[in-house]
């Protein structure tokens, strides 16, 4: 029997277990936390396929034609194609596995229409689509933990990958509760670990995503791919801790930007530009729009009766309420863009491997659909259908030898303890929150060469000084080892950003803004010792 | 304003209190409290002795994940959700989970949750409905396992036979989504609900995400699902 050790048990996680399972091999799944605390249960809008019921003219080409256009044409067609063409299957089964889809007249899931679609394709569950994915899920990987072939492992956090020449024979997680390292054996290992939030301090995600165990694993030898990449939505609002979401539900029922000019008159900056339909542009254009200002930015639906605004956009009306005292029924509410989405992260191949043999990735850590920019609807597909694929991939490998890696684990452990044999109160925190601030401030929705060079001086400085640090023992030693492994990733995302000298997708530079033929193709990024390699995947090595 | 903050070091050591002072904005939430205090070089509590960060989790901020539960002024709540703007008084006091192991200072272990879930093979496994009430579905799927409900039950102590209401709305939902599991999900809910809840009713006023309890008890006892 096959052992398949999957780290992350948000949707992409849970799906992966529960196809490996299926096809009756063991798996581990390890995470920090139950899977109700994943980011994947704040996805709200929904998830996009064309089944039977879509529209007349709805096709599954339709759909793949979208997802390559949202891409600005980076995704690979072969991969694309299999998404969407696996989406109706997915749809049926997350219906089958008791899924609480809101319904149509019919009684069937419903759809409804999304950003950047030419047709209605995206089925939904209220305003909960990721939470109710999540609970279905968690309820078909408890089927298989009853029956045996999935062990949950609770409390454990991603430590490093097991590889030796280019083969990954496993992982070493930290227990949170033992504080030790553990050598954890498997045929395969799946990365479900999400995006690099924490890079960026408040964005609108989980404070649980911080990209360690894609920088870790960079530094271990894996490629990474379009790291420059990153969906910013236009309309968050600033809470003291986290940048909320507001839905784009509320320029659906026609909300208004504006910003004030000096005389305190109302400046409709995206009618002014765009026409009466001006507010509805695609996420990345709003973003650099508003951006583009240079000034407060707010979002009016005020003018709408309180009635239709409590009967559409309820949880729109409460969030601004709980978090800001902000009524949006008497006032506007003040936006600015923030970064939601990592199209970027570890590449992989089309059956979801890596560039490291038996180590596979898959959601939001891996960068293979989405291109340069992301499609509303198609992150809880990929999740989902990602999943699947890796696998099928897996079940198809033959077994490989086995190795054991005790001695890294003795020398780990021991860097471990010596690092934690300190009273330094230095804190940790002190250096995410410089590096986010570095980030938002040198890699921006508007890049430019100085900026990107600054920031990648800044974090090369923290690199440096990163591993003579001691650790802060009154938080957990994951905060504390992981830093190396994020600051890596930052430097690396800042790199692919400034290799990349056109505007295309979600990725603008000041000095080159337009897309240019010579990068039509996707960023790869090596690690050697302190050197970072960038090219283009001109052979499409990872679209196979 | 004074934060009290009942501390632990690790599973099994004796718990104490600690006094900070808080001059943040009023219009921050528990959670931004905590990292308001957390978030310095030294941390000192009021009367100025050095101490350490105050161990806490959380994950999305906003209510849908239930990582933050704990008890703040006597109140099971999620710290993201309650704001110092709402506190009556000039002190704020917050306490781990009383029910769940203590792991360091306000982080619990809630694994019994889903252990209790997995025990009595609570799952859907195939969908085949009965003719129920799809919005109490919806709601009952919204659960956060984050532990208030269980918290606020005085028929809850240590979840070895009495599982309380997560453990209810989760055999709602498996029975309404697949009729044919109904009679035997009856079963494991008589056995580790029905049969000991003297139904306050005070987990429905707790609850993060309004799942109605009390609809569920009804529709279970009466075990109609066809």
């Amino acid at each position: 029997m096959k052992n398949v050790l999957i780290i992350g048990s948000g949707i992409s996680g849970m799906s992966c277990a529960v196809n490996c399972a299926e096809k009756g091999m063991h798996v581990i799944l390890a995470s920090p936390f139950p899977s109700e605390r994943a980011q994947s249960v704040m996805a709200a809008g929904g998830i996009n396929a064309v089944l039977e019921d879509n529209e007349e003219d709805d096709t599954v080409e339709s759909h793949i034609k979208d997802t390559l256009k949202g891409g600005a044409y980076l995704a690979g067609e072969e991969s694309v194609r299999g998404l969407c063409e696996g989406a109706g299957k997915i749809i049926k089964y997350l219906e089958d596995i008791g899924t609480v889809f809101s319904l149509d007249d019919k009684g069937r899931p419903a759809h409804r229409a999304f950003g950047g679609q030419s047709h209605k394709r995206t089925y939904y569950c209220g305003a909960s689509t990721g939470k109710q994915i999540v609970t279905a899920l968690n309820m078909e990987v408890r089927r298989f933990e009853t029956a045996g072939l999935i062990e949950r492992r609770l409390g454990m956090c991603f430590h490093s990958g097991l590889i030796k020449d280019g083969i990954c024979y496993g992982a070493i997680l930290y227990g949170e509760s033992t504080n030790k390292l553990e050598a954890v054996y498997a045929d395969a290992v799946v990365m479900a670990t999400g995006g690099q939030n924490v890079l960026f301090g408040k964005t609108t995600g989980s404070t649980q995503c911080d990209g360690y165990a894609a920088g870790k694993l960079f530094e271990q030898g894996a490629v990474l791919k379009n790291l420059e990449f990153i969906q910013y939505h236009p309309t968050t609002m600033e809470t003291a801790q986290k940048r909320m979401l507001i839905s784009e539900a509320v320029r659906g029922e026609g909300g208004r930007l504006f910003y004030l000019d000096e005389n305190n008159e109302r400046v409709y900056f995206m009618e002014n530009k765009y026409g009466p339909e001006g507010n509805l542009q695609t996420r990345d254009v709003v973003s650099r729009e508003i951006y583009e200002t240079g000034k407060d930015v707010y979002l009016d639906i005020s003018f709408l009766d309180r009635k239709t605004i409590f009967a559409r956009l309820p949880e729109v009306y409460e969030l601004c309420l709980k978090y800001r005292n902000i009524d949006i029924t008497r006032e506007p509410i003040p936006v600015a863009p923030s970064v939601h989405f990592f199209m970027g992260g570890l590449a992989v191949k089309n059956d979801h491997e890596t560039s490291i043999r038996n180590l596979y990735a898959v959601g939001e850590c891996a960068s293979i659909y989405h291109g340069a920019n992301r499609l509303g609807g198609n992150s809880l597909l990929a999740a989902v259908y990602g999943g699947g694929v890796a696998a099928d991939a897996i079940t198809r490998r033959e077994d490989g030898e086995k190795i054991l890696f005790e001695d890294v684990l003795k020398k780990e452990q021991e860097k471990l303890t010596q690092a934690a044999d300190t009273e330094s109160t230095f804190a940790y925190a002190h250096i995410r929150d410089d590096v986010a601030k570095i980030m938002q401030e040198n890699l921006g929705i508007v890049r430019d060469e100085k900026s990107l060079i600054d920031g990648m001086e800044q974090i090369d400085f923290y690199i440096k000084s990163a591993g003579q640090i001691k650790y802060d023992n009154s938080v957990l030693q994951y905060f504390n080892y992981s830093l190396p492994g994020i600051l890596i990733l930052a430097r690396a995302v800042l790199t692919c950003a400034r290799f990349r000298k056109e505007s295309r997708g979600s990725h603008n530079r000041k000095e080159f803004t337009e897309i240019e033929a010579g990068f039509s193709y996707p960023t790869l990024i090596s690690y050697d010792n302190g050197n970072y390699s960038v090219r283009l995947d001109k052979e499409g090595e990872y679209e196979s | 304003m004074k934060v009290k903050v009942l501390r632990q070091l690790y599973p099994g050591s004796e718990p104490y209190w600690e006094e900070f002072d808080y001059d943040g904005p009023s219009e921050n939430s528990i959670a931004g409290v905590i990292d308001y205090i957390n978030f310095r070089d030294d941390i000192v509590t009021s009367d100025g002795k050095k101490t350490t960060r105050i161990g806490w989790e959380c994950a999305c901020l906003q209510g849908m994940c239930g990582a933050c539960a704990m008890v703040i002024n006597g109140i099971p709540s999620l710290a993201c959700e309650t704001f110092v703007r709402d506190i009556e008084g000039d002190e704020i006091e917050i306490r781990p989970l009383r029910k769940f192991p203590v792991v360091h200072d306000l982080l619990t272990d809630r694994t019994c949750i889903q252990e209790s879930l997995k025990k009595a093979s609570i799952y859907i496994e195939k969908y085949d409905p009965a003719s129920e009430d799809h919005e109490h579905q919806y709601l009952a799927a919204k659960c956060l396992k984050c532990g208030l409900c269980l918290e606020v039950c005085p028929n809850y102590s240590t979840g070895r036979k009495f599982y309380g209401a997560a453990f209810a709305n989760d055999c709602y939902l498996v029975s309404s989504r697949n009729k044919d599991k109904s009679k035997e999900i009856q079963k494991e809910y008589g056995k580790h609900f029905g049969n000991a809840c003297s139904k306050s009713m005070s987990c429905m006023d707790v609850c993060p995400v309004g799942i109605p309890t009390l609809a569920t008890i009804g529709k279970l006892n009466r075990g109609k699902f066809k």
